[in-house]
């Protein structure tokens, strides 16, 4: 051990460049991972909160409804048997209801998601996103609108709408109301296409006093895509309870685009992992072998004196380990240090060009890092063994050596 | 002397393959070596020295002939078997780069001993201990780069003997050190073998150092031309 670190001390260099070759991919993952699932706990966050919820309850779809969805002519049902399930933060009646949208001799197809004012809150943050005029209310009729869509109608707040709700399972209906609120939604498409309503309005445009699309269910304690077995178990257990012509969507099904942005994202770090854990690998490989040619008459003289195979092996073996480990951990803290300076500075604005794609995509358009312990225990653990079994190589060919020969080597 | 000899060596040869040419090194050397006995092999370079020093000490195989080491033959261990027999029973000193460059005087000095698994106090007292008997103890705690090359073989001379091997070979150890550091370095040898009774087996090629050994056994060309006893020193 002492001869261990005397060695390393003696070639200060070539050490260095060993423990960064494992330093510095343990940096990068860690960063790259806190930077992918903050990014994707963002935009999990941001779709299931505004739009989808969690899970919802639906109808199974008898008619073939075509692109909207299945009404339930009641959702009683659905919201009993969700009182007996536990792990549920909040549930809300939906009624989403495809109509056009028309002011003056603009019109637009749109969705009106027909929600309870005073219920949604927890469920989604429309009400904070409001950039003009109020939220809606109960009591009194009015429609929210995203900025988008304002703009494209030529419409402000106090303007009227005329909706025409279509639904195949209730025919059209037809209703003159005013814009109460705008909002900045967080999509930018979710801005041109959605208009929110009081459910009892919708349900008028519906023609029918109990309809809903859906339940919408928010899990307790769910702060990612990674938290999904709450889901799956909440999901479970509505399954088990409800009768067979409801069923139950899960944000794999509602927010398709995170599952699939999760399904490439995992195989795309392992990628870029792999390749950081073959570099570092490499250079290990190459500083350890450096390193073992250099030293090749002391290792001749130790075998010489009647060293085992296995002692020559472990010597260097060590000194590869002291340098992985403190690689490994120095990575990894330097890693943890900077999401921890980036987050205590509120996160890394997008430049302004950006923020519409930002938005396009559901993201926010600060960027932030998220440490995620048991990645960065993975990432600088996986480091390191990779660096020891780099180390191997050389290791191997040292204690194979022939005393005699390598007594006789010159460099 | 008809007691049974520490080493003996039946026809032992030794020929080096080198791609196209075959390079005899010994051919046929039948010795005996006694406990106790202070021997030189004499011969001019190039005569098999090394190559008898390397066979007897384990560290090489003999092409053909065998090697009895306290009637054990060598022939049979397997190159771990070797290492451990080297570690336990053989001394090196060899002509340079004897010590461990990271390792202090009185580390080197133990180093055989930790091979063996010597627990660290013991070891250390040992060391300290045969430093001291050397004359050599201030340097216990140098790096072998800051001591000079007479220094550097007299702290091989202490580890090889420290482990009380049954035997230790130095090949050429005054091949690098001026004629009165030769001296020195073969006289402290000498009363080790007289003092504590350790066997020595040393080449050289310097004559004058065979007026200080009891035996002097010659190699020319592979082959044993003379092997005579002296009662000198
Ligand atoms: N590794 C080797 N490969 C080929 N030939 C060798 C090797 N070692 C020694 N020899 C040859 O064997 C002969 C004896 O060498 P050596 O034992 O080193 O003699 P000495 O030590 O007496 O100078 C010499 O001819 C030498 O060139
Ligand atoms: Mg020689």
């Amino acid at each position: 051990m002492k001869a261990a670190i005397r060695h390393l001390v003696r070639n200060r260099r070539r050490s260095l460049l060993t423990l960064l070759a494992v330093l510095c991919p343990v940096f990068a993952l860690v960063v790259m991972f806190g930077f992918a699932s903050a990014n994707l706990s963002d935009m999990f966050d941001t779709v299931t909160r505004v739009d989808t919820g969690h899970l919802q309850i639906r109808h199974v779809d008898t008619r073939a409804a075509g692109s909207a969805t299945a009404l339930m002519q009641d959702p009683s049902p659905a919201i009993e048997a969700l009182a007996g399930i536990d792990g549920i933060e909040w549930h809300t009646v939906r009624l989403d209801l495809p109509a056009l949208a028309s002011a003056g001799d603009r019109s637009r197809t749109v969705l009106i998601q027909g929600v309870v004012p005073e219920e949604i809150d927890p469920i989604s943050s429309t009400r904070s996103l409001i950039v003009a005029g109020t939220y809606l209310t109960s009591d009194s009729p009015g429609v929210v609108i995203g900025k988008e869509l304002a703009d494209l109608l030529r419409v402000g707040v106090g303007d009227d709408l005329v909706l025409l709700g279509a639904h195949p399972e209730t025919g059209v209906g037809v209703l003159r109301v005013p814009v109460v609120g705008i909002v900045d939604a967080p999509i930018a498409e979710m801005g041109r296409s959605v208009v929110q309503a009081p459910l009892a309005l919708t349900r008028q445009l519906a023609r029918s006093a109990t309809a809903a699309t859906a339940v919408v269910v928010r899990v307790a304690g769910v702060t990612g895509p990674w938290d999904s077995d709450r889901i799956d178990a909440v999901a479970a257990k509505l399954r088990a309870v409800l009768p067979a012509d409801y069923v139950v969507l899960d944000w794999r099904d509602l927010v398709p685009q995170v599952d699939v942005f999760l399904r490439i994202l995992n195989p795309a770090l392992l990628i870029v992992a792999a390749i950081f854990f073959g570099l570092g690998a490499l250079v290990v490989l190459n500083t350890v072998y450096l390193s073992v040619m250099e030293r090749t008459r002391e290792l001749g003289l130790i075998l010489s004196l009647g060293a085992s195979r296995g002692r020559v092996m472990r010597s260097i073996l060590s000194e590869a380990g002291i340098l992985a480990g403190v690689g490994a951990v120095g990575g990894a803290l330097g890693g943890v240090g900077l999401v921890w300076i980036v987050e205590a500075l509120g996160g890394i604005p997008l430049p302004a060009e950006y923020s519409a794609f930002a938005k396009a995509v559901g993201i926010n358009s600060v960027l932030h890092l998220r440490v995620d312990a048991p990645q960065v225990l993975l990432a600088a653990a996986a480091m390191a063994v990779v660096a020891v079994l780099a180390a191997w190589v050389p290791a191997l060919r040292a204690s194979n050596l022939e005393p005699v020969e390598a007594m006789r080597y010159v460099e | 002397m008809s007691n049974s000899p520490l080493i003996r060596t039946i026809d032992l040869r030794k020929a080096y393959e080198t791609e196209a040419v075959t390079t005899p090194a010994l051919c046929g050397v039948d010795l005996d070596l006694h406990e106790k006995e202070f021997t030189a092999i004499a011969g001019p370079s190039g005569s098999g020295k090394s190559t008898l020093l390397h066979l007897l000490g384990g560290l090489d195989r003999p092409t053909s002939g065998e090697i009895l080491l306290e009637g054990r033959p060598l022939s049979g261990l397997s190159k771990d078997q070797l290492a451990r027999l080297r570690m336990t029973s053989i001394g090196f000193v060899f002509q340079a780069y004897n010590l461990i460059p990271v390792l202090t005087v009185l580390e080197n000095t133990a180093f055989v001993l930790e091979l063996q698994g010597v627990a660290r106090a013991e070891r250390i007292e040992r060391a300290r201990r045969i430093l001291g008997e050397l004359g050599i103890e201030k340097y216990a705690d140098q790096f072998p780069n800051r001591i000079s090359g007479g220094e550097q073989q007299r702290v091989a001379v202490a580890r090889a003997v420290v482990s009380e091997p049954s035997i230790v070979l130095a090949d050429e150890p005054t091949a690098n050190l001026d004629s009165a550091a030769s001296l020195e370095l073969i006289d402290l040898m000498r009363r080790l073998n007289e003092g504590k009774g350790a066997t020595f087996l040393f080449a050289t090629h310097d004559a004058r150092l065979l007026d200080r050994v009891s035996r002097v056994v010659t190699l020319v060309d592979g082959r044993i031309s003379t092997d005579e006893v002296r009662d000198s020193a």
